[in-house]
């Protein structure tokens, strides 16, 4: 990847460069980088590997772990539940990224002026994320009642004459469950983003508009392009929060009904620390890792691809 | 200090896009003074149907949260009615009064502030600093380190919990601040937001500093920094909260009770077969304050234009 | 202007930092052993909201004046998976209390506790209910000190208003037939005949005590009259319905309290959590005790329940004061100290029992004297290391009979089916 990238766009330094200039440079990013990294190797990174290992043995936290090679994953792959929780995980993160990020991105530039009580109004935006989830997952579980709910009330009203059981319901509990974590996380990525356009230039948008282009060109060929590096972050802190969701769901549905809203993280929890089988549950997450990083990596590549 | 990367980017961005607005004249001046007035009007009801939005919006996010506050001045047993009551029968005003007693609130709310303000500052240092490294110098094996950072955000933290557990034990960390500081500060977050925004930041100014011989840190702090308030407030604002609302972290490195955060204060009313959620809702009102006071210093500075020459005028 | 707001976050921060940073942790101080005592350590669940541990803890410290109890305060939300890391890092907390019987045997298996057979032996393996529950093959890790168990609490006003005696007998009909009758709806209030919490036991774990079966065998065939029954109340609206009650989190003490169930069936640590809310004016609720329905009409109470119990650590510091508190709380002293406030204690003899109704606020009725003595109290959920994994399976099909997805038949079969490949590796 590095060879792919370097002689591509050269680094205004590297341009010049000879090799001590390369390798300056190397020093300089180090001493740069070397703060975060030793706090992150020492107390994230390590663990996370030792975590990995341990996908490869058998472990319950008290003896001492054994190799068993590839036990792990063969059980996990002929287990019903992780193919469930899987399907689960995918559909949540299909629903969830590209509904959050649009509608953050929407609040954003709504939210992106001039006016008096804006403050408010942001504050008001961020409100959900802030508020305790027992209540988010109260009220809109009152919400989503399939007999006296306002929102079947409001299907029934318009004609629609079977509306969906939602949380009572393994169909209708995901897109239940979707719906309040759109809900709860916009507000959270619309501070990305409305970070993200207070980057671009105001001249842009001005010589845009002297040559003639409506509010919609606008968006798209100055707003969207300006934006990739915020939506680059945006779309992969999504990927990897939606593949890791727990709290909401414990709390609205708890994977009920039956298997229907179990996701992966959930599934490490109980294995893990639930049942003792931390061997098992390492093993679901380095396939939980591999999804996310392969995700990731594609994004970072067409990124970029589109940067150039 | 702010000067230097105003002037900076200032030059760079006449020098790349001679824009008709960078200075107008007298002359220009005027003219847009004449053609004001429909252009106003359309503006304000433009204004209006903003504001009409917003007020719905609003309302239909704040729902939850009235809930929440009508819940805090319930007694216990009033709150998870069947259906749903949204205005108390009566109004229990001492839920408010009796939380201080109930719990040390106040010291668990000092032990939340202290343990967000340390990792937040640490957070938007060591992140904006390692940004700089991931985006403006450029040396091998720059990016598989980013993705290493950006590959580890993508385990659970339940997955290695334990073994991160075991490894502090054995440092003689746990029950202690210092456990949780060391664990949260140096995420990998804080890096990957700042180095999206530093990657928005033309290198260009960057040259144009080094070539005014200013060394990589003179540029990173006099230049690249004062370019990214939006970034470095909404990072500082997310890590707060999500310190601050934090609960699984605490609860495994904070055995002793004069530690606890306001979270684990407020899950000390859930018992084993029962919860009290009039004061679990009453202590959630109060712990959300902060964050509102934050949020709204931090949001000051998302104004359009900060970063750019625009605020010259 | 910018640099004076910048200037005064600053300050704001260092302010914010230098005022805790002196107060530095805030809560009340950590205690110390004073001189010449030993400090014991023991892990507890939310120590505030659950005073039988202070309740036990004051008196072994008034008749051991060497000793100073810690708790290890942990909240009740995740007490096992907080105790299941600390022992991961080799903690030395001296006594750990067992919440359920699934994790001690977890614990057990793994070799994380000791062997106390002499603790027990000494306290009388007969005398003590639910002691059979820590049995592993001949060797026990951990004394009970508290078993509740399950009986009918019942509104006596709504009773007398619907003109119906006290639930005496009961069998599954005739309570349900009672339930009907006494449900109604007036001024849009609802009140229902009675209601069953959303946990799979009371359907499932009374069930098994009641027909004698096991919940790990992977045949769950003894369920459907059960099923049948809980599902028939809630279709006749006898009951809150499951999806409504799971899904707001709904509370069976409101339920109870506010006097919109005239029964329910519940486990005896309520007791000692209505008394208070009567004593401070919460509730006013005139409530009763009566034994479990049953299958049979034969007169004989069977009923479930589960112990609670401690056990010493096999990293602990104090292993030999551990049991000696063991040995005390799970007797007689320990005993008495508990059931002054409410809690029901593994010891039982008829002068505890006597000791127990003396409560202030407890009904004195024959019935609930009745309530209080089943014939047998079979256990919630056996002990072996696979019920965890069978709970989290029995837990998920429960929810989708409940809530009208499968079919008694198909559930109880689809349960079957998963405990037999998932669980018992069949």
């Amino acid at each position: 990847m590095t060879t792919e990238t370097i002689p591509q766009a050269p680094a205004p330094v590297q341009s010049r460069g000879n090799r001590k200039q390369a390798r300056r440079n190397t020093l300089i990013g180090w001493t740069f980088i070397l703060p975060n990294f030793l706090g992150f190797l020492a107390f994230t990174l390590i663990p996370v590997v030792a975590a990995f290992a341990l996908s490869f043995m058998e472990w319950t936290s008290f003896s001492a772990p054994k190799w068993i090679g590839l036990a792990n994953f063969e059980r996990m792959f002929a287990s019903d539940s992780f193919w469930i929780a899987l399907r689960n995980t995918v559909v949540y993160a299909l629903g969830h990224v590209p509904l959050t990020m649009a509608l953050a991105l929407l609040l954003a530039m709504l939210l992106n002026r001039k006016l008096k009580g804006i403050g408010f109004f942001r504050v008001a935006i961020f409100f959900p994320y802030i508020t305790s989830l027992v209540a988010v997952a109260v009220v809109w579980n009152m919400l989503f009642s399939p007999d006296s709910g306002p929102i079947n009330q409001f299907l029934g009203a318009i004609g629609i004459a079977n509306p969906p059981g939602w949380t009572s319901s393994s169909d209708w509990a995901m897109p239940a469950v979707i719906i309040t974590s759109v809900w709860r996380d916009m507000g959270y990525y619309m501070v990305l983003y409305l970070a993200g356009l207070q980057a671009i230039p105001t001249e842009l948008y001005e010589a845009a508009e002297v040559d003639g282009a409506s509010a919609w060109q606008r968006f798209w060929n100055v707003t969207i392009p300006s934006l990739r590096p915020t939506t680059f972050f945006v779309v992969v802190m999504l990927t990897v929060s939606s593949f890791k969701v727990f709290d909401l769901i414990v709390v609205m549905t708890n994977g009920g009904p039956g298997r229907s809203t179990t996701v992966l993280s959930q599934l490490i929890y109980q294995e893990g620390i639930g049942e003792g089988k931390f061997g098992y549950s390492s093993a679901i997450s380095l396939v939980l890792f591999i999804i996310v990083l392969t995700v990731t990596v594609l994004q970072f590549k067409i990124q970029q691809r589109r940067e150039r | 200090m702010t000067n230097m990367a105003e002037d900076l980017k200032a030059t760079h961005l006449t020098d790349a896009a001679p824009s008709p607005s960078a200075a107008p004249s007298a002359e220009d001046r005027r003219r847009t003074d004449r053609k004001r007035s429909p252009r106003e009007a359309k503006k304000r009801t433009a204004n209006i149907v903003i504001y009409g939005v917003l007020v719905v919006l609003v309302v239909a996010l704040m729902v939850p949260f009235i809930w929440m506050l009508s819940s805090s001045l319930k007694e216990n047993n009033q709150v998870l009615t069947v259906p749903i009551q949204w205005i108390p029968q009566e109004f229990v005003w001492s839920n408010y009064t009796d939380i201080w007693t109930r719990i040390p609130m106040m010291g668990y709310l000092q032990n939340s502030l202290y343990l967000a303000v340390i990792i937040t500052c640490l957070q938007v240092l060591t992140g904006s600093l390692a940004a700089y490294g991931f985006s403006k110098v450029r040396f091998p094996g720059r990016d598989v380190l980013f993705l290493a950072y950006i590959g580890t955000i993508a385990v659970p933290w339940q997955a290695y919990m334990v073994p991160q557990y075991i490894m502090m034990q054995n440092l003689g960390l746990t029950n202690s601040f210092n456990a949780l500081i060391l664990l949260q500060a140096f995420g990998a977050f804080g890096v990957f937001l700042m180095r999206q925004y530093y990657m928005t930041i033309p290198d260009e100014l960057c040259e144009a500093a080094r070539i005014d011989g200013l060394s990589e840190y003179g540029i990173w702090a006099r230049v690249i920094l004062p370019l990214s308030k939006p970034a470095l407030a909404s990072l500082a604002l997310l890590t707060f909260v999500n310190t601050w609302n934090d609960y699984m972290g605490p609860f495994i490195y904070l055995t002793s009770n004069r530690l606890w955060t306001v979270q684990l204060g407020l899950r000390s009313f859930v018992g084993q077969f029962d919860a009290e959620y009039a004061m679990i809702m009453t202590g959630s009102v109060i712990s959300v304050i902060p964050i509102l006071i934050i949020f709204l210093i931090g949001q000051r500075y998302f104004i359009q234009g900060i970063a750019t020459s625009g605020m010259k005028g | 202007m910018k640099r004076t707001t910048l200037a005064a976050i600053a300050l704001a921060v260092t302010a914010g930092l230098g005022l805790t940073g002196c107060a530095g942790a805030a809560g009340p101080a950590e205690p110390q052993a004073a001189e010449g005592k030993t400090r014991l350590t023991v892990s507890v669940w939310n120590y505030e909201g659950t005073p039988e541990f202070k309740a036990l803890f004051d008196s072994y410290e008034a008749a051991n004046p060497t000793i100073d109890i810690e708790p290890v305060d942990i909240l009740a939300d995740d007490y096992p998976q907080k105790v299941t890391t600390m022992l991961a890092g080799g903690d030395t907390t001296d006594v750990l209390t067992m919440k359920n019987v699934i994790d001690y045997s977890r614990y057990a298996n793994n070799g994380q506790l000791q062997e106390i057979n002499s603790v027990v032996d000494k306290l009388g393996k007969d005398n003590l209910a639910g002691t059979d529950a820590f049995n592993i093959d001949g060797k026990y890790f951990a004394a009970p000190y508290r078993q509740d168990f399950w009986l009918l609490y019942y509104n006596k006003d709504l009773f007398k208003a619907a003109g119906i005696e006290d639930p005496k007998d009961l069998t599954w009909e005739k309570y349900t037939e009672i339930a009907k009758k006494l449900s109604t709806e007036a001024g849009g209030k609802k009140t229902y005949g009675t209601y069953h919490h959303i946990w799979r036991s009371t359907v499932q774990a009374i069930a098994a005590a009641q027909n004698g079966a096991d919940q790990n065998s992977g045949d769950y065939g003894f369920m459907e009259d059960q099923y049948n029954t809980a599902l028939d109340l809630q279709k006749s609206g006898a009951t809150l319905d499951f999806g409504t009650a799971k899904s707001q989190k709904t509370s069976y003490r409101t339920m109870f309290e506010s006097g919109q169930a005239a029964m329910m069936p519940m486990g005896t640590w309520y007791i000692a959590g209505i008394l208070q809310a009567k004593k401070d004016g919460k509730t006013n609720v005139n409530w009763g005790l009566a034994p479990m329905p049953q299958k049979n009409d034969d007169g004989k109470v069977t009923t479930f329940g589960s112990p609670t119990a401690f056990a010493v650590n096999k990293n602990a510091t104090h292993s030999d004061e551990a049991k000696k508190f063991i040995e005390w709380a799970a007797g007689e002293e320990g005993a008495k100290a508990i059931s002054k406030i409410g809690v029901v204690p593994a010891l039982q003899n008829d002068s505890i029992t006597a000791e127990y109704f003396k409560l202030d606020g407890m009904p004195t009725d024959d019935l609930s004297k009745k309530a209080f003595t089943p014939d047998t109290t079979e256990l919630e959920m056996p002990v072996s290391d696979k019920s965890a994994a069978t709970d989290k399976i029995l837990n998920q099909e429960h929810d989708l009979i409940m809530v009208g997805e499968r079919s008694v038949s198909d559930g109880i079969a689809e349960m079957g089916k998963r405990v037999t490949s998932e669980v018992l590796g069949k």
